[in-house]
């Protein structure tokens, strides 16, 4: 039962509230040491939050565990709980969502408003000056330490105007109310705000789990925010509406905050992009798609400005696109937030903005800052010494000792004063949260957005509240540590209804000529052929161990020679002459089979093949759907357990591949990703079909009563050959089947007829057909195979290795590795998809 | 005194580069005692894109790509300067040092306001103990400003070995000092450290000696190759130049190119090329005196 605001403490046990439903909001204190958002007294709520109070009164705790439960699947169905990939990077959860929300009066929302914009304004006026002429810093209305010793502040980005004359457009702040109620700043975002994606998120489920009540009552909606976030964006740059080229950076799936990413990109249509999928040319930014370089003209950011351009800052993150600063530079391109906006975010700077605002904008400062003191005052000086666990460093990493960093000591505060500022802790209040199965206070910080309109700022009406238990983990920057609450605030008006979910955008780089980053496109055709490697390489091992795992003596076993040659030709087992083949199967035979599956060394085992799946699947992680993801999840569990039996080992590892490779291809639009990851599958299984049946040639005579039909289950096509001829195992039809069937799925023609098909798909750039190389050689495969004559072959005839069929396989195996070079140099590294960046670097001055 | 300075930097690299972008500040500056009267840069093969730039600190920078592949670059900067001697203010009426520290912090006078770009941590300059304790002995009490820094030129002079092995464009301020050697670069850093180190204003300057001394004079150490130093700024004078590699004050026989807090401001060329493999890097210089 929830127990709002009650001293942190004391908590009811659960068995006494549940019979109790009336009383579950009446037994509660507050705390004296701050203040509560929910009630006045311990018997009074705050008038705001009485309907959404009597609304919850009606239900029992069970029902609200309920609520958890729903908003936590829907929450997971969307992909933000479950991090499909946690035992990869073993990455926490970030912001956990609680199911009750904090709530605002229309008035106290209208004071918060009008401060954020006047704030925004201010530190845009700010970023205006300290990359302009410097006024605040020649005046001394900043000190010199602020400006000159501040890493925030980037050297290399001064002088340059933004593309769309704005200086800070898309702005983050984090308040909590002191004891007295009143709001105050505690700290504000100029370079990335992060958050804005979960408080999007929070509001679809929130506005689904309270589908009785949040419809009905005047809450501010978030939609329009997001609206005006990209209609001022148009504007500012009068970009074209149907294709204005604005991409999200960010710096890939490893970052915690991937979710709100994939889903701020989905919501406003801005393709996703990694700093390897830009270039720079001619000081424009230009996307790397498979149909060419497209022109990116303003850039969404969600990595740092100090790692956006390891070009012009001088270090070794790749995160970002060598040259972006000059491209900034020179005008090409607009990038929310510009870079070296982070510099309005610096701590400390919060003491000198009263001061700044009289001077920059001729107002009183309206929201209240967070105490914050500069030691380069005699006040603040004093405040520091008497408080030293208050004090931080104003820039930090200007002192060092021994090569390290010193922290602060009151030595260094008497020496260098001016470094330093002091802020006490904070007080926030608290706000009752839902624990899944009982109710506590924990306390609260609300994080507010605005973004830059035509004529100043809009402030998003809700936001992100964070909550913990602890002032360390609410503070801190950790959103594993903390909760998050949807922020609901009333309106006096009546509020218009307008769907989340119409923003909603289709998968972005499927609205753009459908085009896909040539990045994607590389890893969607190898995860295609590693999947098939692996595939084949189990269906191999699975054949032998079914074999040699039973009692007969291996010179018993009849199909034994036929699967060694196989064996062989797939470097499994060493190249040795035939008489050592006996003395190396009975004593050696287990190890290498174990090493083909186990191996760490090889680059074709078994579990090299999967981690191979794994590293290309996790790259693209964001095309797949989450029950497909999740069978990546358990592939990379049975990776790395390892049971007795290697034989169920491959099977379970067999089943799990085919579940992905299934649910992936299926849920993927047939685009120009699935065609990619197709192609993949379809040259490798090709080219493991012909190389398997050029090596056996010769061999597969010399006992076909017993070699036909192993071939054919490697093969994966004994059913079907059954099924089809029911006689006897010859070689003209096994052929047949193998090679030229086309209705039959593992055939090499098969295979050649969905690659001619796909081809014929690829973006270029000639109308005519057949005009690529790869087109001609999918049509020269085709034809070569569809034309080959196998009625005659059979093992009575002579089989040798200049036999014509040899000559065709083996000029059909070079055919389809010229056919992969030529995908691979038109589409994927016509422009080097990964950046072998060198960094020169200068002569030593001597 | 005329100089033509030739300056020449050559990449190879070892597979075709796809991508080259550069940064060069190879066009000298004019000063109170040097004009420039020509300058131009020939790069091979031709870039695709080039800008010519003023940057924060007033240098003229080049940056440009090549945006197509190519196994070698070669840069060559060619310059013609008038310079000549500057009075040096006399040091035993310099500020005492103290005094210096309390006008930058305090002062309302832009150009001392200014100077404090030069006064604190940068990318290559920390602010260590150790450099201060080392320095600590030529700031004693109301010492003026000019004595002092010109102390600290003498004994980096003195108490460090010229080693061009030693070092790399990398090398830290804490490792010159451990090992107590380096190159110019580095004893210009570790002059710059001892001054902020004690909250004064010091900056790197970039540029170049005369090649072939006037007779009877020796060559001077860093003579054919890109040279460096360090400035103090002393108020109401300006800044004086300090040549810790050679112990003299920098005279009509130096050629500035770009100054900036540290080597990473104004380092002559610097890039990123996309591909490349490795790179082999030869630099050639050569100040020739005009008639």
């Amino acid at each position: 039962m929830p127990d709002f605001c009650m001293t942190r403490s004391k908590m009811h046990s659960k068995s006494a509230a549940s019979h109790e439903q009336a009383a579950l909001f009446s037994s509660f204190s507050v705390s004296e040491n701050s203040y509560c958002e929910s009630h006045i007294s311990s018997s009074e709520a705050r008038g705001h939050w009485q309907v959404l109070i009597n609304s919850l009164s009606c239900k029992d705790s069970d029902t609200l565990s309920r609520y958890h439960d729903r908003a936590m699947r829907m929450r997971q169905e969307d992909g933000a709980v479950i991090n499909p990939f946690d035992e990869l990077d073993k990455q926490p959860n970030s912001w956990s969502l609680d199911i009750l929300p904090v709530l605002l009066t229309s008035k106290e929302w209208e004071d918060i408003e009008l401060g954020i914009v006047q704030r925004a304004r201010l530190l845009e006026n700010l970023l205006a000056d300290v990359y302009g002429v410097q006024e605040t810093a020649k005046k001394r209305l900043l000190p010199a330490e602020m400006v000159f010793a501040n890493p925030h502040f980037l050297h290399s980005c001064h002088g340059i105007q933004p593309l769309g004359g704005r200086f800070l457009t898309f702005y983050g702040v984090d308040m909590y109310r002191d004891v007295n109620g009143t709001f105050k700043v505690f700290r504000d975002y100029t370079d990335l705000p992060t958050g804005l994606g979960y408080a999007l998120e929070n509001r679809i489920v929130l506005s689904r789990l309270f589908a009785d009540f949040y419809p009905k009552k005047n809450i501010q909606r978030l939609a329009p925010f997001f609206k005006t976030f990209h209609q001022a964006l148009i504007e500012r740059l009068s970009l074209s509406k149907n294709d204005p080229g604005i991409c999200l950076l960010t710096s890939g799936p490893g970052n915690p905050l991937y979710f709100e990413q994939v889903l701020l990109s989905r919501y406003l249509g801005y393709p996703l992009v990694e700093g390897q999928d830009l270039t720079v040319r001619d000081a424009q930014l230009f996307l790397k798609k498979l149909g060419g370089l497209e022109r990116v003209e303003a850039l969404f950011r969600h990595i740092s400005d100090r790692e956006s351009d390891s070009f012009a800052l001088h270090n070794s993150a790749d995160t970002g696109v060598a040259g972006l600063i000059q491209v900034c530079r020179e005008q090409n391109i607009e990038v929310i937030n510009p870079l070296g906006s982070g510099f309005a975010q610096s701590p400390g700077l919060a003491a000198f903005l009263p001061d700044l605002c009289r001077h920059l904008l001729g107002q009183e400062l309206k929201l209240a800052n967070h105490p914050s003191y500069w030691c380069g005052d005699k006040y603040g000086l004093e405040y520091a010494l008497a408080h030293p666990d208050h004090v931080s460093d104003l820039a930090p990493h200007q002192f060092f000792e021994e090569g390290k960093a010193v922290s602060v000591s009151g030595d260094q505060l008497s020496r260098h004063p001016r470094h330093f500022f002091a802020s006490p802790e904070i007080s926030p209040s608290t706000a009752p949260v839902w624990k899944g199965d009982s109710s506590a206070s924990q306390y609260i910080l609300y994080r507010f957005y605005a973004c830059a309109t035509a004529d100043g700022f809009a402030v998003l009406p809700g936001g992100l509240a964070l909550t913990a238990e602890s002032l360390e983990s609410l503070v801190g920057n950790n959103p594993a540590e903390q909760s998050s609450k949807d922020i609901w605030v009333f309106s006096d008006k009546v509020v218009e209804p307008v769907s989340l979910m119409q923003g909603m955008q289709t998968i972005p780089e499927f609205k753009r000529h459908s085009d896909l980053p040539s990045r994607v496109a590389d890893n969607l055709l190898w995860l295609g052929r590693y999947l098939e490697r692996a595939e084949g390489m189990i269906r191999l091992l699975r054949t032998v161990y079914r074999r040699v795992s039973g009692e007969d003596r291996f010179e018993d076993i009849p199909e034994l020679p036929f699967l060694v040659v196989l064996l062989k030709q797939k470097g499994i087992l060493p190249e040795s002459p035939e008489e050592d083949t006996n003395q190396l199967l009975s004593f050696d035979l287990f190890d290498y089979l174990y090493q083909a599956v186990r191996g760490e060394s090889g680059a074709d085992t078994i579990i090299n093949i999967l981690k191979r799946v794994l590293q290309t699947a996790w790259n693209v992680r964001n095309r797949f759907s989450l029950d497909s993801l999740k069978m990546v999840n358990m592939l990379d569990r049975l990776v790395r357990r390892e049971s007795n039996d290697p034989l169920e080992d491959l099977d379970m590892i067999m089943l799990t591949l085919s579940g992905f490779s299934g649910l992936a291809m299926e849920s993927m639009t047939r685009g120009l990703g699935w065609r990619f990851m197709d192609l993949g599958r379809r040259i490798e299984r090709a080219v493991n079909q012909v190389s398997l049946i050029h090596s056996s040639l010769t061999h597969i005579c010399i006992d076909s009563e017993t070699s036909l039909p192993t071939m054919l289950e490697v093969s994966d096509s004994l059913m079907t050959y059954r099924d089809r001829y029911r006689t006897s195992f010859q070689l003209g039809p096994v052929l047949d089947l193998l090679l030229a069937d086309e209705t039959n799925p593992k055939s090499v023609g098969f295979q050649l007829k969905q690659i001619a098909s796909h081809v014929k798909y690829l973006p270029q750039h000639n109308e005519r057909r057949f005009a690529t190389p790869e087109e001609r050689l999918a049509l020269e495969m085709l034809t070569g195979i569809r034309l080959l004559d196998l009625s005659l072959a059979s093992c009575s005839s002579d089989m040798s290795e200049e036999d014509e069929l040899s000559v065709f396989l083996q000029s059909l195996e070079e055919k389809l590795g010229l056919f992969s070079q030529h995908v691979t140099s038109h589409y994927l590294s016509r422009i080097p998809t990964t950046p072998h960046y060198g960094t020169i670097h200068g002569s030593l001055q001597v | 005194m005329k100089y033509r300075v030739t300056h020449t930097t050559a990449y190879a690299y070892s597979i075709p580069a796809s991508l080259s972008q550069n940064e060069v500040f190879l066009t000298p500056r004019n000063t109170p005692n040097q004009n420039v009267l020509s300058s131009e840069l020939r790069i091979v093969p031709t870039p695709q894109y080039m800008h010519r730039r003023v940057d924060y600190f007033g240098n003229t920078g080049h940056l440009f790509m090549v945006q197509h592949p190519h196994e070698n670059l070669r840069i060559t900067a060619i310059s013609q300067v008038d310079t000549s001697p500057l009075p040096l203010p006399e040091k035993q009426k310099t500020l005492p040092w103290e005094q210096v520290v309390e006008r930058l912090h305090t002062s309302a006078l832009e150009q001392d306001v200014m100077a404090c770009q030069y006064c604190f941590a940068s990318p290559m300059i920390q602010l260590q103990d150790d450099v201060f304790q080392y320095a600590a002995r030529s700031f004693v009490p109301g010492v003026p400003i000019l004595e002092a820094a010109l102390d600290i030129m003498q004994r980096i002079y003195a108490d460090f070995e010229y080693d061009k092995d030693a070092s790399t464009v990398d090398t830290s301020v804490s490792e010159v000092l451990g090992h107590r050697k380096g190159v110019c670069q580095d004893f210009a850093h570790l002059g710059i450290s001892c001054l902020r180190s004690h909250g004064l204003a010091a900056r790197y300057v970039s540029g170049y000696l005369e090649t072939i001394p006037p007779q009877g004079q020796p060559k001077l150490v860093g003579a054919d190759a890109s040279h460096a130093w360090f400035a103090v700024y002393i108020p109401d004078h300006g800044w004086v130049d300090c040549d810790p590699t050679n112990n003299m004050v920098p005279n009509d026989t130096y050629v500035t190119v770009a100054w900036g807090r540290d080597y990473s401001d104004v380092a002559p060329a610097k890039g990123v090329v996309t591909g490349g493999g490795v790179h082999d890097l030869t630099v050639q210089v050569d100040v020739a005196r005009l008639l």
